[in-house]
């Protein structure tokens, strides 16, 4: 048992934070909390930088264009990227988060040459095609067929919610190939660019005002066969073996840390009869009842990262760490905005206040949806009660 | 005790219900958020024209002199639909405080626009570093001569871009947290000295910032007595908070329609997502949650209504519980609506965010639950 980093580490901890301080912009940083409305420009030139850096992916090997660190380095990487206010990379989430290291793992070596350089690069953007109108939680239900014909399939269907469809390239997608048998056995992997004719899309206006995701319909959409990955009817354990990428990085600690760290500035900087607002004995109880469960949270992950040093890799028990942080944040959120007071009913005309308002009332807004996507709270606790505490299914 | 609706009661709560059936809908509400106003003039009008402007206002004005429950009924109903049209500030705050402390000249003046719906009229008494206290007030207002000269600024006027009138609380003495010492004024939006900052909340609604300098009002602007405008201001916005609540729990009931109808509907696993047992005890939650706001609301009323010694009391226990459970009940709105609940396209984040702006205004949980403890003397 040890509290602390070991030298390397934490020389390596100095040297992340460091640059990170130097190299970050001001407008990249202090964005909106929440993470997704970063405007896309500035997030393509966030992602050059990074990779210019040999930084843009943590986690893959330095042959590949990653940065080839351990999975403590990538901890602290992670940690420190998003305590410094850097919001995420929408960018690279689907693409070198989910879908490289599935490539790596079943796709040919065509797949991983022509596909994951571009990712690095931030040339090709790619976006997930999991979701239909009538199969969200429930996502084995899809229905968007795919239908071989000669070196092709022909797709016919919809998908929603595709984040970011409106500035991809590319979109990696479960379709159905058969459905004659369970309706998991039906469904294959496939990678479509979104230039291919056939394909319109919809951007969707979330309750932040912007439109962060998408509805993508496909009107005999011709893929080329080669763009299957692994085998066809595999694509629902491909799915399962993507989602695994999540685990860890399911919800970024740091960003929480940072979160909590903006509230604190936040009642600093509000006056209370007479006083910051942080000296008021009930929101000072409040905000640490907060620190308490980050922290909390915090030693977990350094205590999962233990488990991962020595080889016992967490499963589905990892699912937590999704639950817990996604809910943490939104009440972070909720003592962020009463934090600015009557400042946080405020939306629009907002150059008349400082950035902190806006965050604070977007960053409240948007953390509804955390809860929601990437595996719901509620189908996330199921999991929890089913898969790790084995309680009886119905 | 009473507790239940006179028929009178609801026949306005039918005719007001028709009304947001015929005159409104979520997809006004879509193009109202990126209108300046926020709310339109028309419906305004229309609504002026059924009397509801003047409901609780003596006859001699233009009103029905109806009693206070009234004003629930009516709110419960705007907030089923949202309806996003000024009534609070116009009735509760700025013709109220006229009506309860303006000279006989004073309210012939404005209260008849009122109730036509010709003029409009707030109250403009939030200032940065006071939070939700109404008693902090750094706006001066210095007499020389004849005359008043106000500076200062207000932040987050209730619908403070269509006013043609506030009423500004100020300081003619003391020192600025106090109760005593403060003097309301009635100013017009085109006097010399003011400068409006448009401002849009949350909601889709309009507000202001409001800066004064050097604004030079007479003395047959003082509304009430100089000095005396805490008390006036205390009950005109215990009486908007009231309507406020009323308001919110009619966000709550249709939050929880809205929801229970869609979780009937939507199929998800080969069943509707309301077999589900978590579905089902969240739904439960924002039941229970509505029924208990919907009682603190009644009592609040009834204080109002009684005028009983409980007023404040009463309306801060009512403020505290809607604000949590609207917003725990809209929260768990949208997440059982999944994405869609996140979009606007769906209408069930229109009450979300309704709900974190009522959350804020009049003050918040916190404010509610200390002003609650200070009311009861420990
Ligand atoms: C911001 C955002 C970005 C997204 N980006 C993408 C993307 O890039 N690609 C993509 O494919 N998808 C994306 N999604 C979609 C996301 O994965 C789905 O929203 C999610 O799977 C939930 O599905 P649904 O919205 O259809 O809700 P539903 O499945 O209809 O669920 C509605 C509610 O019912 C609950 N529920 C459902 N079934 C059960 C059950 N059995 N027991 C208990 N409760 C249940 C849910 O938890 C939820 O609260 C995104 C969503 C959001 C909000």
């Amino acid at each position: 048992m040890k509290v602390s980093y070991s030298s390397d580490e934490e020389r390596f901890r100095e040297e992340v934070r460091k640059w990170f301080e130097e190299n970050t912009p001001p407008d990249v940083k202090d964005q909106t909390l929440g993470g997704s409305t970063l405007e896309h420009d500035l997030m393509f030139k966030w992602h050059k930088t990074l990779y210019e850096k040999g930084w843009i992916s943590p986690e893959f090997p330095k042959e590949m264009g990653g940065a080839g660190f351990s999975e403590t380095e990538q901890f602290i990487f992670n940690y420190e990227y998003s305590h410094c206010g850097a919001p995420r990379l929408k960018t690279k989430l689907v693409s070198l988060g989910m879908l490289a290291p599935l490539l790596l793992q079943h796709g040919t070596k065509e797949q991983q040459d022509r596909f994951i350089p571009d990712m690095l690069s931030g040339k090709t953007i790619w976006c997930q095609g999991f979701s239909e109108p009538n199969a969200g939680s429930d996502l084995a239900s899809l229905n968007l067929k795919a239908v071989p014909e000669g070196n092709y399939f022909v797709l016919n269907g919809q998908k929603t919610w595709t984040s970011m469809a409106d500035h991809a390239d590319w979109i990696f997608l479960l379709v159905r190939t058969d459905s004659s048998g369970k309706k998991q056995e039906g469904i294959s992997f496939l990678l479509a660019d979104l230039k291919t004719p056939g394909i319109t899309i919809r951007p969707i206006e979330a309750l932040t005002d912007h439109a962060p995701f998408c509805e993508v319909f496909f009107d005999d959409v011709r893929v080329p066969r080669e763009n299957l990955v692994g085998k066809m009817g595999e694509g629902w354990k491909l799915a399962g073996a993507l989602l695994q990428h999540e685990r860890l990085n399911a919800f970024p600690v740091g960003e929480l840390i940072y979160a909590i760290e903006t509230v604190r500035k936040n009642s600093e900087k509000t006056i209370y009869r007479g006083k910051p607002l942080m000296q008021d004995p009930v929101f000072r109880r409040k905000l640490a009842a907060l620190e308490v469960d980050c922290n909390s949270l915090l030693y977990t992950f350094f205590r999962i990262l233990s488990q991962l040093k020595v080889g016992s890799a967490p499963g589905p028990e990892a699912s937590f760490l999704k639950v817990y942080g996604s809910e943490l944040y939104r009440r972070v959120m909720d003592l962020n905005i009463e934090a600015v007071g009557p400042y946080g009913q405020s939306w629009y005309n907002l150059e008349e206040f400082d950035n902190s308002i806006h965050q604070a009332t977007m960053g409240w807004i948007n953390s509804a949806s955390l809860t929601i996507w990437g595996g719901s709270s509620e189908i996330q606790r199921t999991v929890i009660a089913t898969q790790v505490l084995k309680l009886p299914r119905k | 005790m009473d507790f239940e609706l006179s028929s009178e009661h609801l026949s306005l709560k039918e005719s007001v219900a028709s009304f947001v059936k015929k005159d409104h809908s979520f997809d006004r509400l879509r193009t109202l958020r990126n209108d300046p106003l926020g709310y339109s003039k028309e419906v305004w009008k229309k609504m002026a024209e059924l009397g509801w402007m003047g409901l609780i206002y003596p006859e001699e004005y233009g009103g029905l002199e109806l009693d206070f429950a009234f004003v629930m009924v009516l709110l419960e109903e705007f907030g089923r639909g949202l309806l996003p049209e000024p009534w609070i500030s116009n009735v509760l705050l700025g013709g109220n405080l006229v009506l309860m402390g303006g000279s006989e000249s004073q309210k012939h003046e404005v209260l008849p626009g009122v109730v036509s719906g010709d003029l409009m009229i707030t109250a403009a008494y939030l200032e940065d570093d006071g939070r939700y206290d109404i008693n902090f007030c750094a706006t001066s207002a210095e007499q020389r001569g004849d005359a008043y000269f106000i500076s200062g600024k207000k932040i987050f006027v209730l619908d403070g871009l269509s006013a043609d009138r506030f009423v500004v609380s100020t300081r003619t003495s003391g020192s600025v947290a106090d109760k005593d010492g403060i003097t309301l004024f009635m100013v017009s939006s085109h006097d010399a000295g003011v400068k409006i900052t448009p401002l849009k909340t949350m909601d889709g609604r309009n507000a202001c910032i409001m800066e004064l300098r050097d604004v030079s009002v007479s003395g047959s602007n003082v509304i009430g007595e100089v000095g005396r405008g805490y008390p006036l201001l205390s009950e005109a916005i215990d009486q908007a908070t009231a309507g406020i609540c009323a308001e919110m729990v009619g966000g709550m009931k249709s939050s929880l329609d809205l929801t229970v109808a869609y979780l009937s509907e939507r199929t998800q696993f080969g069943k509707p997502i309301g077999t589900f047992q978590t579905p089902q005890h969240k739904t439960a939650d924002m039941f229970i949650q509505k029924e208990l706001a919907v009682s603190s609301v009644y009592y609040a009323i009834a204080s109002i209504d009684e005028k009983t010694d409980e007023r404040a009391l009463a309306v801060s226990i009512a403020k505290a519980k809607c604000s949590s459970a609207y917003i725990e009940i809209t929260k768990a709105a949208v997440q059982l609506f999944g994405a869609i609940g996140f979009t606007n396209e769906g209408d069930i984040g229109f009450f979300l965010r309704r709900a974190k702006v009522s959350e804020i205004l009049f003050g918040d949980t916190d404010y509610h639950l200390d002003r609650y403890t200070r009311l009861s003397g420990y």
